[in-house]
């Protein structure tokens, strides 16, 4: 985690930092939801507290910690307790390998007498080379916190509908794993920030043989692979058990699927991984199909750097990393709102309809659009 | 070995954060008494009739180990998609291509038989 | 270098410890979830070989799909608590005697045969991208193995969906 106390300070802040960003965001988007849903529904939403409804959900945070506090009398006690807490995990580890903006160079600088050396600090708790392998890594562990939470309640309806949840999540991962495999096969990397350096330059396609470069095209995946962004899209919205696919968490199928007996923050907790899933997703498809922190031809970090040219090494660099974060927050955001936009806007799918959908069309499609990409590229790069 | 710190040191701050969440969640409850109707499970507010241990269909077993096999398959593809475009650079696309589509040929065949049997219809 | 042996030792730790609460619990969900962490730590161990990728494999296949199936089957049977039976006997007694002492061989030659195994100097890397060598190594040198195991898949596919259907089970055509 670094050589020196400084390093390791500041990237065990920059690691928590990111943690807590993942669960303030879920009052945001909570927010976001239910107003968004509410003027879609030809009604105001939560407009009372604080300023245009904001403060509603730290109401709503003060309401969920004093309610009463109970476990099921003949259940898995530290199952019950333990499954909102592994909740949390896969989508905090996920999270932090993904980078969410250009690396900082800090020059060396005198401090309490003490020259700490020169840092480069990435924008991202750790840095694989395998990125996108650990990611699915741990995102594979998350239909655990299901299972247990289906477990530890005693109830056979909980159980049943957490396996049908994990089933769900199973399957989806199948077809998440396999929409990926083709845009891998065009940047020839797992690392997200060789993708991100990738897509920060122009069109540039191989055309039997010959490179041809588009100059004012910015060279992102989603020109490459259309298909593979809609489907990458539609497995993470099964993955994260959103609507369409949220029967599992449906009231009135199966009274409330795996958190039926779960009642005040513990339930929050399930919702915080939830979103965190949803944030890992939109993250996910920004840097795979959407260029990651960069829009050639204008905001590339070396264009930003230019603008700081006057400041200093170190301020620049901080300036440039946070401008081109700002760009990565705006698209991310943009898929958060999509997320939300489909939740209200579609109606959710029965189980065997989702299973199908799984099973028979996505895993078809996506080996459709691997061989083709695969034919494709093959034509194109060879030198004939 | 130096970026497993990272990933364990953040995993035993999330538990902590979890824990302290519950804890704090625990003391501020207004807690009631624990009657014996509060403890049994909910199902809609009728008498559970407890009818022995749940039968649950065989299709989650199927769907998990068919799942297995579909992951592991995939996850060939992985380094396939890794090393493409240098063996593609170095003349040898064609075997690539050809080796990789055996394997995707095996693939689409066992997707295909396991749809036609009708191995994973759901009610 | 200190920093590499204390990494290593806790990894072995964190492995051993959950091994054993795996095959000393009573409760087999609690057996299952000792098991997925036992897993995770071989990831671990994995990684710290330099071996990146099966390390992200393993997590993959074993703790995410392998575990999750053996957590829904023991959920599926309902299974209560286990007795736990202790055998008596002479037979038993001597058998007992015998696999503990085998253990302990094991362990006493692992021990003095990794002696200063850590500290043998910084790991033998092979190259700046183990993955890319590991998958080219696959396509060229091992491709029957790779394609054996394709054919193999199908194999294990076919033959799950036909002993769900022996007579008698859930999906059995009467």
């Amino acid at each position: 985690m670094g050589n020196d106390v400084f390093e390791i300070t500041v990237n065990f802040i920059k690691m928590v930092v990111i943690f807590l960003m993942m669960v303030q965001l879920v009052p945001l988007l909570v927010w976001v939801e239910r107003r968004a849903c509410a003027y879609m529904q030809n009604r105001f939403g939560p407009n009372r507290v604080g300023p245009l409804g904001l403060t509603q959900l730290l109401a709503d945070a003060v309401k969920f910690i004093t309610k009463e506090e109970f476990a099921p009398g003949n259940g898995n006690k530290f199952m019950f307790y333990a499954a909102p807490v592994i909740a949390l995990i896969p989508a905090t580890l996920a999270l932090n390998a993904i980078p969410l903006s250009i690396p900082i160079n800090v020059a060396s600088f005198e401090w309490l007498g003490h020259t700490w050396g020169p840092y480069i600090f990435k924008f991202q708790g750790y840095d694989f080379n395998i990125g996108i392998v650990f990611v699915l890594a741990v995102s594979s562990l998350a239909a655990y916190s299901l299972l247990l939470a289906g477990y530890g309640s005693a109830n056979k309806f909980a159980m049943y509908g957490a396996l049908r949840a994990s089933a769900q999540t199973i399957s989806y991962e199948l077809a998440m794993g396999l929409s990926l495999v083709g845009i891998l096969l065009l940047f020839n990397t797992f690392s997200f920030s060789e993708i991100v350096t990738a897509q920060s330059g122009p069109l540039s396609f191989y055309f039997f043989g010959k490179v041809i470069t588009v100059a004012s095209v910015p060279n992102w995946g989603i020109i490459y692979q259309p298909v593979g962004a809609v489907l990458l899209m539609a497995a993470m919205f099964a993955e994260t058990n959103r609507l369409p696919f949220d029967l599992p968490e449906a009231e009135g199928e199966l009274v409330a699927g795996y958190h039926t007996e779960y009642g005040g923050i513990k339930m929050n907790m399930f919702y915080i991984g939830e979103y965190g899933h949803m944030l890992v997703a939109s993250a996910l498809m920004v840097i795979f199909y959407f260029g990651g922190c960069t829009i050639y031809p204008w905001l590339t970090p070396d264009t930003v750097n230019a603008w700081f040219a006057n400041y200093g090494g170190t301020t620049a660099s901080i300036l440039t990393a946070f401008v081109l974060f700002a760009v990565m927050m705006a698209k991310i955001l943009f898929f958060l709102w999509f997320f939300v936009w489909v939740r209200w806007t579609l109606p959710r799918f029965r189980y065997d309809q989702l299973m199908d959908l799984g099973w028979k069309t996505m895993l078809p499609w996506a080996l459709g659009n691997t061989i083709v990409t695969a034919v494709v590229i093959f034509i194109m790069r060879t030198k004939w | 070995m130096s970026q497993l710190v990272p990933v364990f040191v953040l995993s035993i701050f999330v538990v902590v954060f979890g824990i302290i969440i519950e804890i704090v969640a625990n003391i501020c409850s207004t807690a009631g008494k624990k009657t014996s109707t509060k403890l049994e499970s909910y199902e809609c507010g009728l008498p559970s009739d407890q009818s022995g241990p749940t039968r649950i269909p065989i299709k989650f077993y199927l769907t998990a180990i068919l799942f297995i096999l579909f992951d592991i398959e995939i996850i060939f593809m992985y380094p396939w998609a890794l090393t493409y475009g240098d063996f593609i650079s170095s003349g040898l696309g064609a075997y690539i291509l050809g080796s990789m589509g055996f394997f995707l040929l095996v693939f689409i065949f066992g997707l295909f038989w396991e749809v036609k049997s009708k191995a994973l219809e759901w009610e | 270098m200190l920093m590499e042996a204390i990494g290593f030792y806790a990894i072995a730790l964190f492995l051993i410890f959950f091994a054993f609460k795996t095959i000393s619990s009573a409760n087999p969900i609690h057996c299952a979830c000792y098991l997925v962490l036992t897993m995770i730590g071989l990831a671990g161990v994995f990684y710290q070989l330099e071996a990146q990728f099966i390390a992200g494999v393993q997590m993959i296949v074993y703790a995410g799909a392998v575990m999750v199936l053996f957590v829904m089957v023991l959920m599926l049977f309902d299974i209560k608590t286990e007795l736990r039976a202790f055998s008596r006997g002479l037979i038993s007694g001597f058998l007992k005697i015998f696999s503990a002492a085998i253990l302990a061989g094991f362990a006493l030659g692992a021990a003095t045969n990794s002696i200063g195994i850590v500290d043998e100097g910084p790991p033998k890397v092979m190259s700046t991208n183990v993955t890319r060598d590991l998958s080219i190594l696959l396509y060229t040198k091992y491709l029957y193995a790779f394609e054996a195991l394709g054919v193999m898949l199908l194999v294990v596919a076919v033959g799950v969906v036909c002993v769900s259907r022996i007579k008698g089970g859930t999906h059995a055509k009467h």
